[in-house]
Formats: C-alpha cells, sequence, structure tokens
C-alpha cells in the first residue's frame, strides 16, 4: 500500500521534471510583461576609490534609454544605502565611495537589453583610486587603509565573537600530554548556481500593488524586508506579492538582497512600468554573495594514547566590505561551533572576528549550511593531525574517540544538544564497502615503489533545521516554517508550503510525507511554494532546514487534518471516535477490519455529510517551531593516485555513508548526495577566489573559476545508515548539504595521506597539481 | 606590470625631449587615438583604443606630467577609463646624449590594469603590453629620425 | 548577407533579415545583426526552454543543434542561422511523445533545478546520433561543455545511457 500511494520511503518519479524536461520551466528570466523595460549595471573596475564624477549625459541621449539612476538620485528617497541580514548596512548605490571591484555605481533603464547594456558602456566615471586592502590580518592591523568610513569606530574590526570555557580549555592545553596545532586557510569560493540572479519588478501605480517574481530562497522573508525598507514609499506589506517561480539552483547565493534587486524595485516604482534585471555570470561572480574566506587556527589536546580532550580555534572571518551574510541573527559565525564535531570534547573555546576589507560582501552562500563546512573540515584535518603525531591510523584513532551511540541527546562543549548518532556505525559501512584493509596494505606496497596513493577520512556531524525560536531568528524574523493542507471533497490535496525548491524536489517529497500521513496517493496532492500571496508565512530553503522543520510542520498539519478526520469517520461509521483507528491507510473500527473508511470517503463527507456541530471543510495549517535543530552526520572514504609528473590528484573511488535519519525518496535524496559531494569536490581541488594586492579579482569568468564538469567528477558511490530524530515528527533530519561538508575534509586528508610518510601534514585547499608538484619537487620525489 | 628599456635615437636631445614633452606630437605615437583635448602644456586628456585579447576598450586617458627636468628627465602620471576596465600608468624616461645628434632614452613604466581587461586578458596581457610599447617606441624613433623638413 | 547595404535602426544598430527553421516551423525575420541566437530563440521566438547560464561559452546550458549540431547558441549570432534547421528542447516532444533522452532524464533522475538540462538533451541528442553504443568514459566526455551544479553528473550520464539504450532498442525493433 506504501508503494501504491507513494509515501515515505519510495522513490517516486519526480513531478516536477514535466515542465523541466519540455523546456517549460519558468525561471525570472523567463518572465515577460507588456511595456517592460531592462536594467543593467555600470560597475567599478577598481577596488577603492572616490567617485569624483558620473557622466550619464551620453547614455541618456541613446534612444531606448529610459533613465540613468546614481547615489544621488537615491539620496531624496533614503535608498542608497539597505539594511543587511546581520544588521550592518550595505550601499545599494555610492555616492562618495566604491569599496570593491565590481560594487554597484550606477544603474541605465531602457527598453532592451541591449539598448540598457549600450547605456551603461556610454557613462564615463572619474574615480580616484584609494588604498586597497584585500588581506583580512592586514585589513585588522593598526595602521590599514580603513574600508568603512561611514562606520563611527574607525577600523576595520566587524565584531569579536566567542563560545566556550576559555579557562578550562587553556588549563588542559596546559596540562595536556599531547598538543597538535594547524593554520587552516579556507579560500573564497563562489556558488555559482547555472542560473544568475535576477528580478522582474512590477509596480501597478493605479493599485498601489508591487508584484516582484524574483531569484529569492526566501520569498515572505523579502517581502517583509521590502516593507520595511521601501514603506515610507508607499510599499505595504499587504500590497507586496513576491512570487519566486522556478530557480535554477540557489545553495544560498539567492538569500541575500542584492543592490541589483533594489534598483529593479525602485524603478518599476518610479516609471510605473515592469523593469527586469537579470545580472551575467562576470556580475554574479564578482559581486555576489561569496563563501567561506576563513583563516584558521586550530588545537586539539589529547591524551597520549588518542583521547581527544580539548579544542581550541580561532578564526578570522573575512567578510569583504558589508557583513552581509545571511546567517540567524546570533550568530555572527554561523554555526561554526559545531566544529567539535563527532567526538566528545570535555573542553573547548572557539573565537571568530570579522574583518572587512575591500571585496564583495557575504560569507555563507555555497551550499554550507551556516559555517558548518569551515567546522567539518578544521576538525577532520585536525584529527588527520593527530593521528600523523601519534601515528595512529585515522580510523581507529576516530572509533576511539566518536561520540557513543549511548550518549545522544549527547549536549557538546559548546553547547549544541545532538539529537541521535551512530558514528562507529557509519564509519565501519564505509570501511567495509571500500575494503579498507585491503587499501591499506596496498598503500604499503605502493609506497615501497614510490608511487603515492593516500585514504582519507571524514566522520561529520552537520547541524541543520534552523531553528528553535528560543535562539533562531533572521533580522528578528523567528525560523519557525508552515505548511498548509487542504482537501477537497473529491479526496484531492493541495498543499502550501512557507519554504522554496530550488531543486530538491519538494512537489515530490513533500506530497509524499503527506501521502503518508493521509494515506492519499502521492498523485492526487499538488504542492505550491513561493508565492507570497498564497502560501503561509515561511522562512525558506536554505541550510537543509526545509525538511526538518517546513516537513514537521507539513506531518503535524496532516495529523491535525487526520484527527478532523477521524471524527467524521466515527460519525461515518457510527462509532465512538475511541473505537475508530487509523490502520493500514484507513479509519477502522477497532477489531472490525471490514468496517473502515478511507480518508477519499471522510473528505467528501466532509463537505456533505460532516457531523452536526463541527465546522466543514478538512484543512490545517501549522507553523512548526523545531524544539532543536537536528544532526545528520556520515563517514566518507576517498581514495587517491597522485601524479609524480604532474602533480594530479585522481579520485581513484570515493565511498559516502549518509545518516539523514528517515529518508522520504532515496532517489532524491541520492541525487542530493551526489550533486553535494560535487560541490565538496570543488573547493577541495579545483575552485578558489583570490584578489591580488590591487583587489582585481582574480578569476571573475567561467574561464578561470574551474566549477568540476562530467570529467572531473567521479563516479560517487553511496550507502545510508539510518538513525531517525528522536524529536522530529518523522524522524527526518534533512539531507541537502551534508555531502558539501563532508567531502572536502575527506580529499584533502586523502591526499595528505598520500604524502604523509615524506613529512607532508596540511595542504590548504583547493590542493591544484601545481600545489602539489611543489611538494614533490621539495621532497624530491616529482618526475 | 613593468615594463622598461633602452631606445637609440639619432636625433638630438633637445628635439627628443621636445617631441616626448610635447602632446600634440607624442599623441601621435599614442595607439589609435581618437581625440587630444589639451588643457596645458602639463594637462591633457587623450583617447585611445586599446584591448588585449578578445576585450578592446576605448579608453579616456588623463595625463599629467608629473617632473620636467629639461632636456634630462620626465615623468608622466596617466589614469584612464573604458567601461568596466581602468588603468594607471606611471613613466619615467631619462635622455642622455651620446653625441649631439645620438640620444639614449632610457624609459621605464608601472602599469596597473583593472577590471574587465585585467580579468578576462590577464594572461595575454603582458604579450599584449609588450606589443603595444613596441609599436609606440619604433614610431617615436622613426618620427624623429625622419629629415626634418624646412 | 549583403552587410554593406544593410538598413540600420534608429539607433544605428544594422539589421538583416534570415530565414531560419525552428523545430521545423519556419521564421522570416528581421534582426540585428549583433542579437545573439540564443536571445533570438528566446525573445523575439519567445522559447524560453534554451538558458542562459554564463557569458563565456563555458556552461553549455544555451546548447541547441543546428543543422544537427550541437553548437553553443549563446557564442553565434542569429544571422549565422540564416538558411539553417535549429532544434531545441522544444522541439523534442512529438506529438505529444517524449524523446527517449527526455524520458531518460525523468526515469534516472538526471535533473534537479532543470536550469542546465535543456542544454544537456541536446548535446546528448547530438552526440547519440554519432554513437549508438556509448561508454562511460565517452557519454562523460561528450557531456564536459554542459555544466551542472545540482545533480553531480552521475545520473546524467545514466539518463542518457538510459536513452541510448532505449533508442538502440527502438532502432532494432524496427529493422
Amino acid at each position: 500500500m506504501a508503494v501504491e500511494i507513494g509515501g515515505i520511503g519510495q522513490s517516486v518519479k519526480r513531478k516536477e521534471d514535466a515542465r523541466f524536461i519540455r523546456g517549460k520551466g519558468k525561471y525570472v528570466d523567463d518572465v515577460k510583461l507588456p511595456g517592460m523595460l531592462y536594467l543593467d549595471i555600470v560597475r567599478s573596475p577598481l577596488a577603492h576609490a572616490r567617485i569624483k564624477n558620473i557622466d550619464t549625459s551620453k547614455a541618456l541621449k541613446i534612444p531606448g534609454v529610459a533613465a540613468v539612476i546614481t547615489g544621488k538620485d537615491l539620496v531624496p528617497l533614503n535608498l542608497h544605502w539597505m539594511p543587511t541580514l546581520m544588521s550592518d548596512k550595505q550601499m545599494v548605490l555610492p555616492t562618495d565611495t566604491v569599496l570593491y571591484q565590481a560594487q554597484e555605481v550606477a544603474a541605465v533603464v531602457a527598453t532592451e537589453r541591449y539598448i540598457a547594456a549600450d547605456g551603461v558602456d556610454a557613462i564615463e566615471v572619474d574615480y580616484e583610486p584609494l588604498p586597497v586592502v584585500v588581506d583580512p590580518i592586514k585589513a585588522l592591523q593598526p595602521d590599514s587603509p580603513i574600508v568603512r568610513e561611514d562606520r563611527e569606530q574607525k577600523n576595520n574590526h566587524i565584531w569579536h565573537w566567542e563560545t566556550g570555557d576559555k579557562a578550562g580549555t587553556d588549563q588542559a592545553f596546559r596540562d595536556a600530554e599531547v598538543t597538535v596545532k594547524q593554520d587552516l586557510y579556507i579560500p573564497r569560493i563562489h556558488v555559482s548556481s547555472i542560473e544568475t540572479c535576477g528580478i522582474v519588478a512590477s509596480f501597478d501605480k493605479v493599485e498601489g500593488k508591487l508584484t516582484v517574481w524574483m531569484t529569492t530562497q526566501a520569498p515572505h522573508a523579502i517581502r517583509t524586508v521590502i516593507a520595511l525598507v521601501a514603506g515610507h514609499l508607499g510599499l505595504a506589506e499587504h500590497k507586496i506579492r513576491v512570487i519566486s517561480p522556478d530557480i535554477g539552483g540557489g545553495f544560498g547565493g539567492k538569500v541575500p538582497v542584492y543592490p541589483g534587486y533594489v534598483l529593479a524595485i525602485g524603478a518599476s516604482v518610479l516609471t510605473g512600468a515592469p523593469v527586469k534585471w537579470i545580472e551575467d555570470r562576470a556580475e554574479n561572480i564578482q559581486a555576489d554573495s561569496f563563501a567561506r574566506d576563513y583563516h584558521i587556527t586550530a588545537e586539539l589536546a589529547a591524551k597520549k594514547d588518542g583521547t581527544m580532550q580539548a579544542l581550541r580555534v580561532k578564526t578570522i572571518a573575512d567578510h569583504g566590505a558589508f557583513d552581509a551574510a545571511a546567517n540567524p541573527s546570533k550568530y555572527p559565525a554561523g554555526l561554526f561551533h559545531i566544529v567539535t564535531g563527532s567526538y566528545p570534547f570535555k573542553k573547548s573555546f572557539v573565537e571568530v572576528d570579522g574583518a572587512y576589507t575591500n571585496k564583495p560582501p557575504g560569507g555563507i552562500a555555497y551550499r554550507c549550511s551556516f559555517r558548518v563546512t569551515e567546522a567539518a573540515f578544521t576538525i577532520e584535518r585536525l584529527v588527520d593531525v593527530l593521528a600523523l603525531e601519534l601515528k595512529k591510523d585515522p580510523a581507529e584513532l576516530r572509533m576511539q574517540n566518536f561520540i557513543p551511540p549511548t550518549a545522544f541527546p549527547y549536549t557538546s562543549a559548546l553547547g549544541w544538544e545532538y539529537d541521535s548518532g551512530d558514528y562507529g556505525r557509519a564509519l565501519r559501512l564505509a570501511m567495509d564497502k571500500i575494503g579498507y584493509a585491503e587499501l591499506r596494505k596496498e598503500q604499503a606496497e605502493k609506497r615501497k615503489r614510490g608511487e603515492l596513493m593516500g585514504i582519507g577520512i571524514s566522520s561529520f556531524t552537520e547541524i541543520v533545521g534552523a531553528g528553535p525560536s528560543k535562539n533562531f531568528d533572521i533580522l528578528g524574523i523567528k525560523m519557525f516554517d508552515s505548511a498548509e493542507i487542504r482537501v477537497h471533497p473529491t479526496g484531492k490535496v493541495m498543499v502550501r508550503l512557507g519554504v522554496k525548491s530550488q531543486g530538491q524536489g519538494h512537489e515530490t517529497t513533500f506530497a509524499q510525507i503527506v501521502a503518508e500521513e493521509l494515506g492519499i496517493p502521492v498523485g492526487d496532492i499538488a504542492v505550491e511554494e513561493g508565492d507570497t500571496d498564497t502560501a503561509p508565512y515561511g522562512l525558506g530553503t536554505y541550510a537543509s532546514r526545509s525538511t526538518p522543520v517546513a516537513g514537521g510542520a507539513t506531518a503535524i498539519a496532516a495529523r491535525k487534518i487526520r484527527e478532523k478526520a477521524k471524527l467524521i469517520a466515527a460519525h461515518l461509521l457510527e462509532a465512538n471516535p475511541d473505537d475508530v483507528e487509523w490502520k493500514d491507510y484507513k479509519f477502522q473500527v477497532k477489531g472490525v477490519p471490514t468496517k473502515s473508511k478511507t480518508m477519499q470517503e471522510v473528505a467528501f463527507a466532509a463537505y456533505t455529510n460532516h457531523p452536526q456541530g463541527m465546522e466543514a471543510g478538512l484543512e490545517a495549517v501549522d507553523y512548526y517551531d523545531p524544539p532543536n535543530l537536528t544532526f545528520p552526520f556520515g563517514s566518507y572514504i576517498c581514495v587517491v593516485d597522485i601524479d609524480r609528473g604532474t602533480g594530479e590528484v585522481k579520485i581513484r573511488r570515493f565511498v559516502a555513508v549518509d545518516d539523514c535519519g528517515t529518508i522520504i525518496n532515496p532517489m532524491i535524496v541520492e541525487g542530493q548526495i551526489h550533486g553535494g559531494l560535487t560541490m565538496g569536490l570543488a573547493p577541495a581541488l579545483y575552485e578558489q577566489i583570490n584578489y591580488d594586492e590591487q583587489g582585481n579579482i582574480q578569476g571573475g569568468t567561467f574561464m578561470d573559476y574551474l566549477l568540476p564538469t562530467a570529467m572531473e567528477t567521479p563516479n560517487w558511490e553511496t550507502a545510508k545508515t539510518t538513525t531517525p530524530s528522536p524529536h522530529h515528527p518523522i524522524g527526518a533530519k534533512g539531507v541537502g548539504e551534508s555531502a558539501t561538508v563532508g567531502a572536502p575534509a575527506a580529499i584533502a586528508n586523502a591526499v595528505v595521506d598520500a604524502l604523509a610518510h615524506l613529512g607532508v601534514r596540511h595542504i590548504d585547499i583547493p590542493i591544484t597539481p601545481w600545489k602539489v608538484q611543489k611538494i614533490l619537487k621539495e621532497h624530491g620525489v616529482a618526475e | 606590470m613593468r615594463f622598461a628599456g633602452t631606445t637609440d635615437i639619432d636625433a638630438p636631445r633637445e628635439r627628443v625631449w621636445a617631441f616626448l614633452t610635447d602632446p600634440a606630437q607624442v599623441t601621435t605615437c599614442a595607439p589609435d587615438v581618437q581625440s587630444l583635448e589639451i588643457a596645458d602644456p602639463h594637462h591633457f586628456k587623450v583617447v585611445v583604443r586599446a584591448g588585449v585579447g578578445p576585450i578592446k576598450g576605448t579608453f579616456t586617458m588623463n595625463v599629467q606630467f608629473l617632473e620636467l627636468d629639461r632636456p634630462k628627465h620626465a615623468a608622466v602620471l596617466a589614469r584612464g577609463q573604458a567601461p568596466g576596465s581602468a588603468v594607471e600608468m606611471v613613466s619615467n624616461m631619462d635622455l642622455s646624449e651620446f653625441d649631439e645628434n645620438h640620444t639614449v632614452m632610457e624609459w621605464s613604466s608601472d602599469v596597473t590594469v583593472s577590471g574587465m581587461i585585467q580579468q578576462v586578458g590577464a594572461r595575454l596581457m603582458q604579450g599584449a603590453a609588450d606589443k603595444i610599447t613596441q609599436q609606440v617606441f619604433a614610431c617615436i624613433k622613426a618620427k624623429l629620425e625622419a629629415p626634418v623638413t624646412a | 548577407m549583403a552587410v554593406q547595404t544593410a538598413p540600420t535602426t534608429s539607433r544605428g544598430q544594422r539589421t538583416l533579415k534570415i530565414h531560419v527553421s525552428v523545430n521545423g516551423t519556419p521564421h522570416d525575420v528581421e534582426v540585428e545583426a549583433r542579437t545573439l541566437l540564443v536571445h533570438f530563440l528566446r525573445e523575439n521566438l519567445g522559447m524560453t526552454g534554451t538558458h542562459i547560464g554564463c557569458d563565456t561559452t563555458n556552461c553549455g546550458a544555451c546548447t541547441v543543434l543546428l543543422n544537427g549540431r550541437a553548437v553553443k547558441s549563446c557564442t553565434l549570432f542569429a544571422v549565422q542561422a540564416d538558411q539553417a534547421n535549429v532544434t531545441t528542447v522544444e522541439g523534442l516532444e512529438k506529438d505529444g511523445k517524449l524523446h527517449p533522452i527526455q524520458e531518460g532524464f525523468h526515469q534516472e533522475h538526471g535533473l534537479q533545478c532543470g536550469f542546465c538540462t535543456p542544454g544537456m538533451m541536446m548535446t546528448a541528442v547530438a552526440f547519440l546520433a554519432t554513437n549508438s553504443k556509448p561508454t562511460e568514459m565517452e557519454i562523460r566526455e561528450a557531456i564536459s561543455g554542459n555544466l551542472c551544479r545540482c545533480t553531480g553528473y552521475v545520473n546524467i550520464v545514466k539518463s542518457i545511457d538510459h536513452a541510448a539504450k532505449a533508442m538502440r532498442e527502438s532502432a532494432e525493433g524496427k529493422a
């Protein structure tokens, strides 16, 4: 029966495929309205400069150019600055100074896309270069150029954040038998969804209503932000409609509010015509939200026998020119303090300092669960450093230390209550699948012949599902999420959610949750998301929160419906409600299976034959405040072979064992893991965004920024263990980002393992052939 | 990027100096000049077309003589923009007399390119800049060595 | 195309008349010389199934077939398609029947956000016409000009393999 209705655990084929395989998806750039104008943006080539003059005269003369907007034009509307999600502020357009290369400087609105581009080329900006700072450590020194003249405190220090027991941790390090220390730099990378960001803003002057199609992962939050930021322009929240249509990949890059959005909305309000802004790829890579750029010093204290005792981490976080990371407001360093990982450290202390530099703003857009990738990479690299120090096998060292399955719910030294886990089981399964013991033998033999082969492990604990209202909010809005379910008389169901898929398959998976709860086939359940006029308020999809939070709301709303349905069923069965039970996806009289009613029969009755005194209809809404986060986990093992001539790292095998609790759709979960692993491979070996001393981006297009293709990506091998979340209504934990969180360390550990016998202890990612070649030459083993 | 070199010119030093420090004359050797506006003998604006690989731009260059030590030394600052790109160049020229009809010019240039031309053309930059530099100096030499018409 | 005598728009843009057949339908239109083929398809013809993912010809989201060959429509001018047959993703389904490549992608979960999918499928269609029994490595190499961020490629390879099998069986059935 479960198979027929397509409930939990079934690999139901995706409903959303129907439009995508026909090229009938509706992405923002597909939206075309009568009289629509196009907006294009003039961007600064310099990383820090004073604007002496902007000459817009030539642009305004081009036939078809409707308007040119500069910072000066936004001042009377008080729109030249806007708040960021981290309570900083960000320029929409500068009036005075630009702070990073590719920053928006002016906008052109024209009747055609190409004319808008002509207009951009015709604008002449006179810049006076100012001193640039791109190194956050230099930026925090007293003699550094100041990035933010608008702030009261004239330095580049944004905030200091710390957690844990400093004194206790310092003492533990003093008392420790063994300590290891490692500096790690996790460079800036860019999420680069294949669809760039964009908006179509359409203001109806008569109705005073603004409708916006936008590449956003959080449409309701955007609606509220527009109402707060532009309310003084006459935009009231009930007259703002944000539509998040089909989104071509989000991964966190489509959460922040970019100046282009504000400019398009402003231009539409001013002209009364719809205005479209679609950024090109160069703009996307060079100006939109990045991820990582963490300079970390991590230390681990342990006993001689390998028992881990204390963890101390200090980080400098490079945030660019504005703190616009989309973290929950209490956590400027996101959930980085999950860095204790899968190990029961008794003492830990973490501190992070944010710094401004002349680079684009952002910080957490790359499928990273709010800095969890940085944390997992740090601890899993550090564990391998310890293993090397103690000359212990890295698998053995992990097994010896893991938080035991009996310890859950487990409260870490940094305050997180892990819901459930069985780390040893996942690692053992990974080791069996990959043939760990044989690989170690092979490695020993190959080493004698001078061949370089490495095995790397990453046993990560993820933290997702933000989050409980006690501690989680974005700009003050609590991070609940919602589901509204309505069952029609003919037994068909409409579900509306506060989250928004960008490829995760919600139209299928959330229908499966409802199918399971209501016994209605998944094909009879329609799921809608993304239109703020109809969907219940939610905080959107990012940081793997949809299944843990909105999935909870969906199950609970469905159960509310089932409670009412039971009363109607009892009425139809002429039985006492206490004698009716939900069994085999039907309402049955206890002990009399022939006396039953389906949910479809109940649905019809809800409108035609409901008990006297009861409201008609069969629907429910739930706003779910999760009691805790969820903690998916896994163990990944990677085998690499290194080419001694080219320094190229070849991934021979990669086994990923993931545990995300209850799995709704195994096919979709596997797809999420494949994609996540590939976005873990990318920063490990290929991707980095660097700036030279003048603040020029080194590689602002796909020619230089290397996304893995089908040639670089290995055949991922996946397996699972299932340890449900005890607090989640269906035991599900979420999985979207786990693989991106866990994979980089497995790959880095494998490469270091291949070279460890030469004395190599750490290599910063991305581990390019050039870096490896250098090491091989230094150790005299290059071919 | 840094460029430096030495060029021998078969012309008296005074003539070389006069040519190099006269905006109207020296810009005849700039690449693909579109227009020239002389504000005063030390400040001028010249619009040139130049590019690297697939990216070409029309640069509006503001040029300023920083140091003038006739007839031995001159330093020049040029700053300009094209859509999406910016260039800054500081050049030094030192002239010494080999004999009364031959001048040795030692020159150096520090060039910073930002924006689209730098990003897309980075790998081709050195080669393109070398080529432009060679053409400019070949032109200067040719013009100065041409027989003076009465 | 007599470029020298081409008329210009009020903005000074040269325009040319072209004759293009798209998915079997002929179009006689006047376009600006500088209009890219991908914009012509998406904006002039309203066929938005072909997508734009980059500006350096790297991502392949814009892939269409030009006289049967897979081309990146962002790097062609519309005028270069004059007298040619263009096939886009909208032309794969025939009389309500999905093309085997579309079936393959659906059955093997070869898409998530769907943005790279049209380009991916068009590349696959052109490739399978030259190689009806490809190995995994041959498929990977064939799609190495199409970027995907969501799927990690494993299921895309399976989808193309699924289509190849279906197309072989159907060819054998007809033989």
